[in-house]
């Protein structure tokens, strides 16, 4: 195999790995912004790939199963968002509740249960199919993967420009002001955990009926982590937390694919890299203050 | 405003933590709570017989696997040690208002600690063991005073770096565990293949467990999970340290005026909880628990589970005891359950259902009689209207 | 009282009712206002003001009652609807947000499409025609109190609103600003037709600014009048609800005291005995300098004020004094001897006291009982090496509660279940108990009704008068001339100048506090 070859063969495989990261990074990157932080992306994701095999499987439709995907991510980000911004339970709390939650019901019905194996199509780009190296990894993706070519714009858009966004962020910064203002806080956030639940859903349901087209026990395995992780590697940039996707994406196909080429790297280390590079990230750059000011500071009315 | 911001700034979990605490509507909550676990678990047996499995056969499997025999009742009190540890390190550092999350991550690095000791140091006799389960403590403590001292000195969230160390420290273990310079077994046999595992370790690293089969044979290390339980208890409740902890926990500001060095008390407190979840990380390997040997999925979810108990427990240490014996029971019975057909992973979903059935009804309480008039900052002082008092402060 | 007007008022509340839960903060509450009128809204903390002004903003359901705007019966649910009534607020506190930039903050609460051009149109438009200069693009984080101030007015006024809310305005302004303001608010009433409801609990600002004036108490309406037909006495007997003296309560009402109190002994004393004394103390924050070369002595048996107005410093003061931050440069002695800040708890050894500025956030832990609060910072005295010793912590307390006459359902309950009065008496014991050779009480009568605020007062002097020196740290004019033997000015983090209450006049602190030498 030539270095040519190889290195487009990694690059296939990074750009599959990168999508789902990039889909739910989408979603949590708005609602981090409103200051929910919700580490149930990780549920959300996972009860996606779930849901959307086994409706997939039930219905004979891959794309039936992709939206049923997206539902459920959203049912989860509904329960998170009633839980920590209604009842005002701690958000870490209620993450790692759903998280174990959904991994435990998912992992028991994938042992009783049988379900078959569906993908959705893939659509490759005439013309831009065929640039050497790159064209093949880039542009003959499973369809919904192109999605992200509209959903990114469209988040940026929503946080930056939208009156929701410009809202969101007002909450994400000083709920007390944002209150005093006639926004409603925990309104918002539910709204910003229901975009999150809605694309990493998206994300998990790629990963399940667009990559994969089955579903195996704990399928995301710390996906949900990794969002997170380039979120805050992204410095709550959506531009660089895309990045982050791309660098985690690859790095999880180099090592996938160095052993085959004979190439020794360390696998533990590139598994771990995402978190290292995210905690690295959280102590090398704290004095930027990117952070939106109350992230993860629950909101209620008369405190201070 | 800048002191509401300081107070504010130190941990995003401290105001919730606060309210996971016991107190108001007595009544409401534990009424809330016998129903809502009351339907946790209707919602698990509904799912069974959806699954076309019988909830009366499970319950009768769970049953016999942790609490129908001596056998089983010695497989739950095994259970219970290292999740009533996870748990009591929690509520130390829960107190002072950190909220830790990392504990799996610190039960392993305990385990690889605790190792690295019993199987490079050839001590005499029980003093092997020793050595072990302090080096465990220790090095689940280190690792939890790394995110103490990135708190510290960068302002790092404490819940998302603990959490992102657990991933880091499940790598660590693997790479031991799969280096030959390292800790991984010696090659076995004609083959040579060694598995990503350690070596067993030597029987003077076990912890001693009294009474013959087929009677209960409780492990010492049951006693140190409840002689921790009950010291941390008084402890907080009784000392002066204790009574700094609390301060730090309810208001930091408060404490920092009263001449407390809140930022180290913090840090050494969550550097503690890490330090018992190691321990538990060590009792783990010391007690026939698991196998003895370090591998990747030593902790077995020991550290999510332990953290779990600690939130039932609403953070009393004591109030731990019987929560992480619960959690005990369905960990024994869940490996029994599988042998029936069942997949074990039914008890993880009762699980994070109890946890809900419990962590929600003070909150929900709190909904239901109108939180507004009665916020924590708005003192009921008689004739004195809290939101109006708000403004002028 | 009030004077008939012949047209519809442009605002008329009737019956106004709002309670929460078995509080009521508003209990039927009838309100008037007119256009072209600066009505004041005056009343005690507690009385039901801020309560009303969220009813009319839409923030909070009233129970029962009927809001007219030119006659018409709305219903204000949302903040939104108040918008479109024409009722617009200037907030005081936790309004604007620091991350956001000038224009994005004047585009919140409106509603559909962000147009940035057209914010940045308005805000031009606005600031020129009211003489407000601000920046559009500047992050609010980056401005001064004053700036933000001009930032909410403009906010406010962008909305063109026909009754503008002022919710204690000139609390962190200098009084050349608040003047400025009060310049801008004539126009907006005179020239432009609207109304502005202007909510305060000082009486000379009420008295000075206003036409007409309605006050509240516990709820009700207590008073209504044409301003320049009443007195400021008359107000304050309104306002709480019984005769007043012009001394000692008169000035915890905001009056000037009718004779200047006593000096007390301590004057010349005390200047033998300094027991704190500040010499070249500086404090940066984020390369700003909050405090700079502040010398201040305080003697013995002596009440020495910190006059000035918020955000001048104050607040770094009060932190540095209670160990919070160290200072950047410069040195404190107590009672003689030069206090190592940074060791924690080492002012407090040394006999420092301090009642914070704000008892919530750092005097006391809401959630710990009486006794635990009033012993928590002399652990020694009710704990052994390792363990607390119950019984005599409780003793201990029982002794502080009664000297203090606080009135607590236990010693074991809360605090968060005392009064505003008896939470703050409860830090004074604590601070007091400690061979307290210096305490610092920093805004000690915010946020207390009348009756605590005289307690306050009273407890002050005889802490005084038992040969403690009292550094008072106040905004509030009447307050340091009732009080203090001395008062020193700062202005700007900078000490502007000191003069014994008999030189203290009222134009002098004036000029000292805007930064001039008087």
């Amino acid at each position: 195999m030539s270095a040519l070859d190889s290195s487009a063969t990694i690059l296939a495989s990074g750009v599959r790995l990168t999508v789902p990261l990039a889909f739910a990074a989408c979603g949590e990157y708005l609602a981090e912004r409103a200051g929910a932080m919700n580490i149930s992306v990780e549920a959300m994701m996972l009860g996606a790939a779930f849901t959307s095999i086994a409706t997939a499987s039930a219905t004979g439709s891959a794309t039936v199963g992709l939206v049923v995907g997206v539902l459920t991510g959203l049912v989860v980000g509904f329960v998170h968002g009633n839980l920590s911004h209604r009842a005002q339970i701690n958000s870490f709390v209620v993450g790692l509740v759903l998280n174990s939650l959904v991994l435990g019901l998912t992992s028991y019905l994938i042992t009783t249960e049988q379900f078959s194996s569906h993908q959705v199509g893939a659509v490759s780009i005439p013309l831009l199919q065929d640039i050497p190296v790159i064209g093949k990894p880039l542009f003959s993706e499973r369809w919904p993967a192109y999605l992200l070519i509209l959903l990114v714009p469209l988040t940026w858009w929503l946080v930056e420009r939208s009156r929701w966004g410009l809202e969101l962020r007002a909450v994400g910064e000083n709920p007390q002001a944002a209150d005093v203002t006639g926004i409603k806080v925990n309104l918002r956030r539910r709204q910003a955990l229901l975009w999150c639940g809605a694309l990493a859903g998206l994300g998990g349901a790629y990963l399940a009926v667009g990559e994969v087209g089955s579903f195996n026990q704990n399928m995301t395995a710390g996906r949900g982590y990794i969002v997170i992780a380039a979120v805050i590697f992204g410095a709550w940039r959506l531009g660089r937390t895309l990045l982050g996707c791309c660098v985690f994406g690859l790095s999880d196909a180099m090592r996938l694919a160095l052993p085959a080429l004979g190439v020794t790297l360390n696998a533990q280390l590139l598994v771990a890299a995402p978190y290292l590079l995210a905690l690295l990230a959280m102590v090398l750059f704290t004095t930027q203050h990117r952070e939106p000011a109350a992230l993860g500071r629950p909101f209620e009315r008369g405190s201070t | 405003m800048s002191a509401a911001s300081l107070a504010a700034a130190g941990d995003p979990g401290r105001r919730l933590l606060a309210r996971l605490r016991p107190g108001r509507g007595g009544w409401m909550t534990a009424g809330l709570t016998v129903v809502l676990v009351a339907v946790a678990l209707g919602a698990s047996a509904l799912l069974l017989m959806l699954t076309g499995a019988s909830p009366r056969a499970s319950l009768s499997a769970i049953w016999t696997g942790s609490l129908a025999n001596t056998t089983g009742w010695t497989t739950t009190l095994l259970n219970v040690a290292p999740l009533l540890l996870v748990a009591v390190g929690a509520c130390i550092c829960s107190s002072a208002g950190t909220f830790n999350i990392g504990q799996e991550g610190q039960v392993l690095i305990g385990g690889l600690a605790g190792a690295w000791v019993g199987l490079r140091l050839a001590l005499p006799g029980p003093m092997l063991v020793v050595v072990v389960l302090i080096a465990a403590a220790v090095g689940g403590g280190a690792w939890a005073a790394l995110s103490a001292l990135m708190l510290r000195f960068r302002g790092v969230n404490v819940p998302v770096s603990t959490l992102l160390m657990t991933f880091l420290a499940i790598q660590l273990v693997t790479f031991a565990v799969s280096t030959p310079w390292g800790l991984q077994e010696s090659a076995q046999g004609s083959s040579g293949i060694a598995d990503a595992q350690s070596n067993p370790l030597p029987a003077n690293a076990q912890l001693a467990s009294f009474g013959q089969y087929p009677s209960l044979q409780p492990n010492a290390g049951l006693f140190i999970a409840l002689v921790s339980a009950v010291g941390v208890a008084l402890v907080l409740s009784r000392s002066r340290w204790g009574f700094r902890v609390r301060m730090v926990g309810l208001n930091p500001l408060t404490a920092k005026h009263a001449g407390v060095r809140v930022g180290a008390l913090g840090g050494f407190t969550l550097a503690l909880s890490g330090a018992f979840a190691g321990l538990a990380g060590g009792l783990l390997l010391a007690t026939p628990v698991s196998t003895n040997r370090l591998q990747a999925g030593l902790s077995d979810n020991v550290g999510w589970d332990g953290l779990l108990v600690a939130l039932v427990a609403r953070n009393r240490p004591l109030a731990a005891i019987p929560v992480s014996f619960v959690f005990a029971v369905l960990r024994a019975g869940g490996d029994f359950l599988s042998a029936t057909g069942v997949p074990s992973y039914l008890v993880d979903i009762v699980k994070a259902l109890l946890v809900l059935a419990f962590v929600a009804p003070p909150v929900l309480v709190d909904l239901f009689r109108g939180r507004r008039g009665t916020t924590p900052q708005e003192a009921p002082a008689a004739s004195v209207v809290p939101i109006e008092r708000k403004a002028a402060v | 009282m009030t004077p008939t007007t012949s047209a519809v008022p442009l605002l008329e509340l009737r019956g106004i009712t709002k309670s929460y839960g078995a509080v009521t903060a508003c209990d039927t509450v009838d309100l008037r206002v007119d256009a072209g009128e600066i009505h004041g809204l005056l009343g005690e903390n507690g009385a039901g003001k801020s309560s009303l002004m969220k009813v009319l903003l839409g923030l909070v359901r009233r129970d029962s009652g009927t809001v007219l705007v030119r006659g018409e019966a709305v219903a204000l649910d949302s903040p939104q609807e108040a918008a479109e009534l024409g009722i617009g607020m200037v907030h005081q506190h936790f309004s604007l947000i620091n991350g956001l930039t000038v224009w994005e903050n004047v585009a919140l609460g409106d509603i559909g499409k962000v147009n940035k051009q057209a914010i940045c149109a308005d805000i031009h438009k606005v600031s020129a025609r009211y003489g407000l200069p601000i920046a559009p693009e500047a992050r609010v984080g980056s401005l001064s109190a004053g700036e933000r101030q001009r930032v909410e007015v403009v906010k406010c006024l962008r909305r063109d609103p026909q009754i503008l809310i002022l919710d204690e305005p000139t609390s962190v302004l200098t009084q050349a600003e608040s003047e400025e303001l009060f310049t801008v608010l004539g126009r907006v009433v005179q020239d432009e037709g609207r109304a502005v409801i202007l909510i305060s609990h000082k009486l000379a600002e009420i008295a000075q600014a206003t036409d007409r004036v309605t006050v509240l108490r516990r709820g009700r309406v207590a008073f209504r009048a044409v301003t320049a037909e009443t007195t400021p006495q008359l107000l304050a007997e309104r306002m709480v609800g019984r005769g007043v003296s012009l001394g000692e309560e008169g000035a915890a009402l905001g009056l000037l005291p009718a004779q200047k109190a006593p000096a007390g002994e301590g004057g010349a004393h005390g200047r033998q005995h300094p027991v704190l004394c500040l010499a070249g103390l500086t404090v940066e924050q984020g390369g700003v300098r909050v405090l700079e070369g502040v010398d201040l002595t305080v003697g013995a048996g002596e009440i020495v004020a910190l006059y000035g107005v918020e955000g001048n410093g104050q607040a770094a003061l009060g932190e540095v004094l209670a160990g919070l931050i160290p200072p950047t440069a410069g040195r404190i002695e107590v009672a003689g001897s030069r206090v190592d800040v940074t060791r924690p708890g080492a002012l407090a050894k040394a006999g420092l006291g301090i009642v914070p500025e704000d008892r919530h956030q750092s005097g006391v832990v809401l959630d710990m009982s009486v006794a635990e609060n009033l012993t928590m910072k002399s652990l020694d005295k009710v704990s052994g090496r390792f363990l607390l010793r119950r019984g005599v912590m409780l003793a201990e307390a029982r002794r502080l509660a009664e000297e203090f006459n606080i009135v607590a359902p236990s010693l074991d309950a809360p605090v968060r279940s005392l009064s505003g009065g008896n939470q703050q008496r409860v830090v004074l014991a604590r601070e007091l108990s400690r061979d307290t050779r210096i305490l610092v009480a920093a805004q000690p009568t915010h946020g207390l009704d009348v009756g605590a605020i005289e307690d306050m007062y009273s407890r002050l002097r005889k802490a005084a008068a038992e040969g403690v020196g009292v550094l008072l740290i106040s905004t509030e004019f009447e307050e340091v001339m009732a009080l203090a033997t001395r008062i020193a000015v700062i202005s700007s983090g900078r000490i502007t100048g000191v003069l014994p209450v008999s030189e203290a006049t009222s134009e002098r602190l004036g000029m000292l506090v805007g930064g001039e030498a008087a």
